[in-house]
This record gives structure tokens, sequence and C-alpha cells, in this order.
């Protein structure tokens, strides 16, 4: 691990580039950026949000977790995940909402300080995609709290998610 | 007991399945005859509500000998209004959760077992009530009381340690980490974990259910969203017990195709999983290593089939898309991922805090794994050399050269070096596979599903063994659609595995298994 460190350290290039294979092109990429200015704005380069996970098949989770490493790296907008909803300013809800989570979702709503933001993220949670109608589903996080923006996919790539934090972000500074 | 096995009312060979049905009185030993002197592991059991053929419950039981391409499937009907059946769980301890789960299920009660609390249903699900059911159906008002959880139906009792010095910590079901819904009860004396019990199924979705209601072909769609980084494996079992049932035989090329993303499946798992490790071992930057190779992956998976997650790809009958046309790219993205995977093995294996945590915790004995039925990962970590792969070769298994890989030690470090070498063995597998060249179409032609006949499909997960069992009715709907995945059969060890380790360590033992909660959920 130290070499790993001395190779930083010593490497000439201040950023450390992309591993091969890895595509973004431009206009993804000044999409992206554009995200900075309402972080910078509302939330004074801080916005925390809390992955709730409400009875999803795990793909959505994996991709929250995509968000924070190397490659896309969520934390450079100002933007973390909290492992408390008291410390959150935004719940990023996945899955249909099974019946055995409802309590604990809307727990975790009322847990989290006002003024909050509710997003759905994943077509599970916007009308139970593959598993409405189902006994054991709610079909959808808005049947058991209010929800502020929606994020489809299945799951959505964490591009998607950013893009869809973007979309909610512009929607308030408007 | 082997005089149960041969009072057998009848036996139907059906490919590497052979139905075996006896008589109420005569399952239970007759489960213990091939448990015992056979030396079978019990793959999976459940109950099938099939009054509208011959007006009787079933209850089947598969087993596998080790060594055979065979299953046993042992069955029996309760007819009448006797619903109860003899329990094997005191003789076969794998069997206590599928039991309590036809309990929940079906209402069906197995007489003898030790232990018949609610497994599948939290406190406020309505008593009496049983969703596999064929003339099931709910009240409004009962799944919204069930919903608001509030008002206890039947009450869960918790086990309890009582004594000096023991502390309860409850954790869960919402969890600090981006993890899936599950409540830990932890008994611990001062940091030792003295005794776990989780308690799970929050993610219940009603899939099995769900299944019967939509037909054999929609059916895959789900199969691909019980357990997101197993969707492929999911999906290619699902459709290898419909394809067995409706007598579809597979393309070279079609055959070959989920093969090759059955084991870059793999290997986007298994890498994950060893960068992920190091997050619980506090080693922060193999977990960024880990997860870039991982994100490598699946930007290659998203290119070869449209979706980070290989979905959209298994159909009954073949595959959507010829993954083998891009060769060049899954053989550039491989080198890339073997260099760099290898530097972080190297990484890891040089990281001093790193293996101080992973050697001797979490230990789990081949004893207990082979009691509960332990698949994948984990049981050939605990010396158990148990692949589906090579015990029931499906697919182009049996024309590629591999062997599984164990180890006897049964910590977090075998665990991770167990992923690690599987890694390697499927890289090469991977590049075997273009090797040679496939004939055939994508899909095979199409056939109707033949009324009141069924199969098993089964393939390896990076977890484990996944096991699907479908079976039509008269009009060729699906009648029951059972899965088991890896992850039911692993949770259980969890338990005995943190036995005896600090509380600290548990989040480290927990990523070790890396067991799925919504696939386990159903």
């Amino acid at each position: 691990m130290i070499k790993e460190i001395l190779k930083n350290l010593t490497r000439k290039k201040n950023v450390i580039p992309y591993p091969e294979g890895f595509g973004f092109s431009s206009e993804e990429a000044a999409r992206i950026i554009t995200l900075q200015d309402g972080i910078d704005g509302i939330f004074k380069r801080s916005l925390r949000i809390r992955q709730v996970d409400a009875g999803s098949c795990n793909a959505c989770e994996w991709e929250c977790t995509a968000l924070t490493n190397p490659v896309y790296d969520i934390q450079r907008f100002g933007i973390d995940f909290v492992a408390s909803p008291r410390h959150a300013d935004l719940l990023l809800v996945t899955g249909p909402v099974s019946r055995q989570m409802e309590l604990a979702l809307k727990k975790t709503y009322i847990a989290t300080p006002e003024p909050r933001l509710v997003v759905a993220c994943g077509d599970c949670s916007i009308d139970g995609g593959v598993y409405k109608c189902s006994y054991a589903v709610a079909n959808g996080v808005a049947n058991v709290i209010p929800v502020d923006c929606y994020i489809s996919g299945c799951p959505p790539s964490p591009l998607r998610i950013i893009e869809g934090l973007l979309a909610l972000l512009k929607k308030l500074t408007a | 007991m082997e005089k149960a096995f041969k009072r057998s009312i009848n036996i139907n060979r059906y490919l590497n399945e052979v139905y075996i049905e006896v008589q109420k009185k005569d399952f239970k030993d007759a489960c213990i005859y091939l448990y015992q002197n056979g030396e079978a592991i019990l793959r999976t059991m459940f109950a099938a509500d099939e009054r509208q053929i011959d007006g009787t419950f079933k209850i089947y039981s598969v087993f596998s000998v080790p060594g055979k391409d065979e299953f046993s499937i042992i069955y029996t009907s309760l007819s009448g209004d006797d619903l109860s059946f003899p329990s094997i769980t005191i003789n076969i301890p794998a069997a206590h959760w599928y039991e309590r789960e036809i309990h929940d299920m079906f209402g069906l009660v197995p007489e003898g077992h030790p232990d018949l609390r609610r497994l599948v249903f939290h406190d406020s699900f309505p008593a009496g009530s049983h969703p596999l059911r064929k003339d099931w159906s709910a009240r409004e008002s009962d799944l919204r009381e069930w919903g608001e959880g509030i008002i206890v139906k039947k009450p869960y009792a918790f086990m309890e340690v009582e004594g000096e010095g023991i502390t309860e910590i409850p954790v869960g079901p919402v969890h600090a980490g981006i993890i899936e819904p599950g409540h830990f009860r932890f008994s611990s004396v001062g940091e030792t974990i003295f005794f776990l019990e989780p308690r799970l199924f929050y993610t219940h979705k009603g899939t099995e259910k769900h299944f019967e209601t939509l037909g054999f072909s929609e059916g895959v769609r789900l199969a691909e969203r019980v357990s997101g980084t197993s969707s492929f494996s999911h999906s290619a079992a699902y459709c290898m017990a419909v394809e067995r049932m409706a007598g579809i035989g597979l393309t070279e090329k079609a055959e070959a195709v989920r093969t090759l993303l059955l084991e870059i499946e793999r290997l986007y798992n298994h890498i994950g999983d060893i960068g992920n490790m190091c997050a619980g071992s506090g080693l922060a930057v193999g977990y960024a290593k880990g997860a870039v190779i991982k994100e490598q992956l699946m930007q290659l998976n998203e290119r070869l089939t449209g979706s980070r997650y290989l979905r959209g790809i298994n159909t009954i009958g073949g595959v959507n898309s010829d993954a083998f046309l891009k060769k060049d790219h899954i053989m550039t993205v491989l080198d890339a991922v073997t260099k760099e995977y290898k530097s972080l093995m190297k990484l890891l294996l040089g990281s001093v805090s790193h293996m101080d945590r992973v050697e001797k915790t979490g230990k789990l004995s081949r004893d207990i794994a082979l009691k509960l039925g332990v698949t994948g990962v984990a049981a050939r970590a605990s010396g158990i050399n148990d692949d589906i792969r090579k015990a029931h070769p499906h697919l182009l298994y049996d024309r590629l050269y591999f062997e599984p890989h164990t180890t006897s030690k049964g910590d977090v470090f075998a665990r991770m070096m167990v992923r690690a070498e599987e890694t390697e063995c499927s890289i090469s597998m991977i590049e075997t596979l273009f090797e040679n060249s496939y004939g055939g179409a994508l899909t095979a032609e199409k056939k109707d599903i033949p009324p009141l006949s069924s199969a098993l499909g089964y393939t390896e997960t990076p977890r484990g063994s996944v096991f699907y069992w479908v079976k039509s009715d008269a009009n060729g709907k699906p009648l029951r659609v059972k899965f088991r995945s890896p992850s039911y059969c692993n949770w259980p060890a969890v338990p005995f595995a943190v036995h005896g380790n600090i509380v600290p360590d548990f989040p480290l033992c927990n990523k070790s298994f890396n067991l799925s909660y919504s696939g386990c959920d159903m």
C-alpha cells in the first residue's frame, strides 16, 4: 500500500486518469458538471442523501454504491450518502415498497428533518414495476410517503441517478 | 428405513430427475435413508397446492447425491382434512427453514418441527392466511393493516439470552450503509457476539405467487429481478426449467452465450465482493480499486447486452443477442481487468492490517455447513466440494475444464481466496470459450408448454446454487413456480459464523458471505 501511495505522490500528473475502457462523451460530462451550480446555490455544497431500500432487488443499491466509486465520485459535487436519516436532506427510496417495509419507511421519513426531499429511484418505486399488483407490495413509494422526483430505469445507471438529482435541483431553483 | 424407500408407490424418471412417490408415513424415513446412506444434499424442499388436479397438497424434497448427475425428488400427497406431514428437520437440519416456509405459505403443519415460529410473515400479517393456496384471497383491509404494521396479529418471540453481562443490540431493518433491509439482534458479552438472531423477509414481495399470475414467458422478466446481482443466473435457471419442461433443446450458440454471460456475471460479482470486503476491513484503497474494476465490467455488460446487470438477454428457448460478436471488446476489457485484478490481490495479500482482520474471523465449520446445506463460495471455503457446474453439468460446462476450489479453513480469508481462485478460473474459461466457434440460431423453435408437467432448472450463481422448479396446470399455465436462491440456504449459517467474533467484525463476516436479502425473502 505504501508503494501505491508513493506512486501517486510521485506521479507527474495531478489528476489520476480513468482506467482504460471507460467512455463518457463530452456532452454527458458537461451535463453532469452543471449539477454543481444547483448544489452550490441551494445546499451550499452539501447535499446529504439517505438511501432506503424498500424491497428492491438490490440492483438499485449497487448503482447507488457505484456513485461513490472513483469513476463517478459523487462526493466531488458535495453530495454524500449518510448513515442516519437524521443527517439527511434527501431520501433516495428504491423498491416497490414491500408491505413489511412500509412501517420502516414511514419511520425513516418522519426521522428526516424538514425541509426534506424524497426521490423514488427505479421503475419499481414508481408504480411497482414488474412486481405491480403482487399482494405483498404497495405499488410504489408515492402510495406510502410524498415523492418529489422520480428516476426511471431498471435499475437507473449511476449517470441517470446524477441526472435525476440535477433535474430535481433545477426544479427547485426555477 | 430402506423399506420405506422400497415401499414407494411409483417411480417416474424425467431427464435427470427421478420422482419417487411415497406414502405420508414413509416420507420421513425415505428422506433420512437417502440423506444418511447416500450422503445426499437437500437441494430444496417445497409444497404445491395441486387440489385442482387430484385434490391434494404435495410435499416435495429434492436431493442430489454427490458424484452423480441425478436428482431424487421424494414426494408425498396430503389428502383430505389432515393437513400435516412428518417433519424431517430433527434428522436433516437443512430442512428447518423450508418447513417453516411451507407452514407460512400453505398452512401445512410439519409435525415434530422444533421451532414453528413464523419465518416469512411478520407480526401484522393475519393469522391463518396462506397466500400460496390457490383459493386464497386477501381482504384490502388486512393488507393495509399488514403494511401499517401496528396491530400485532401473531407475535414473534425473539430468542433471548439471559445472564449477567449480556447486552442486546438490535440493528435494522434500515441500516447505516447502502444495503438491503434486515433486522439483526445481537446478544453480546462485552464486545463478543454470543448469539445472533436475524429477522429477515422485510423485502418479501410475494414473488412465487406473482410468477403464477404471469405466464411462463413473462416470468423471465420477473426471474431477472429476484436478486439484482444474480439477474442472469436466475433467469438462466428459470428458462432452463421451462425449456426442460417443454422439451425445448437449446442450440449450441445459445448455450455458449449463456455460459459466457454466466461467467462474466461471476467475474464482476467476485471482484466486486473482494473489493467490498475491504470496506469491511477498513482498507479504503482496496475498496476503491475493486470498485473501479467492477465498474469496468459493468460497462462491458452494458455494451454487450444493453443492461449493466445482463437483463433482457435470456428468453425461453435461447438468448436475444449474440455476445460473441463483440469478442475483441470483451478481450480488451478482460486483459485490462486481469492486470488490475492481479495488482489488487497483491495489495490485499501484502496488507498487514487487512490480513489481520480477515484471517481466523467468521469461521464456519465444515460440520455445520454440511448440516445446514450451505452452498456456493461459503460451502467451498468450509471444505465442501460442491459446485453445480461440476455436479450437474449443464450448458457447456461439461466441455470446459475447471475444478471446484475448496479450502478447509472456513474463515473470511478462505472465502476471499475461493473467490479469487474462481475469478482466475472464470477468466480462463471465458478465454477458452472464444477458442471455438458455435453454430445454430440464437433461439430454438417455440413449443407449447405441455399440461401437468414439471421440471427443475438450476445453475451456479456467484453466491451458490440456484434452483427453479416449475409445474404447469391443465391449460399449460404456471401452477407453481418455486425458486430457491443460494442466500436462502446460507443465511442460517451466518449466526454460527459470527459466534465468538466481536461486533465490529460482523460487517466483515456479512460481506464475506455477501448474501442477497431480496433473493432470500422471495
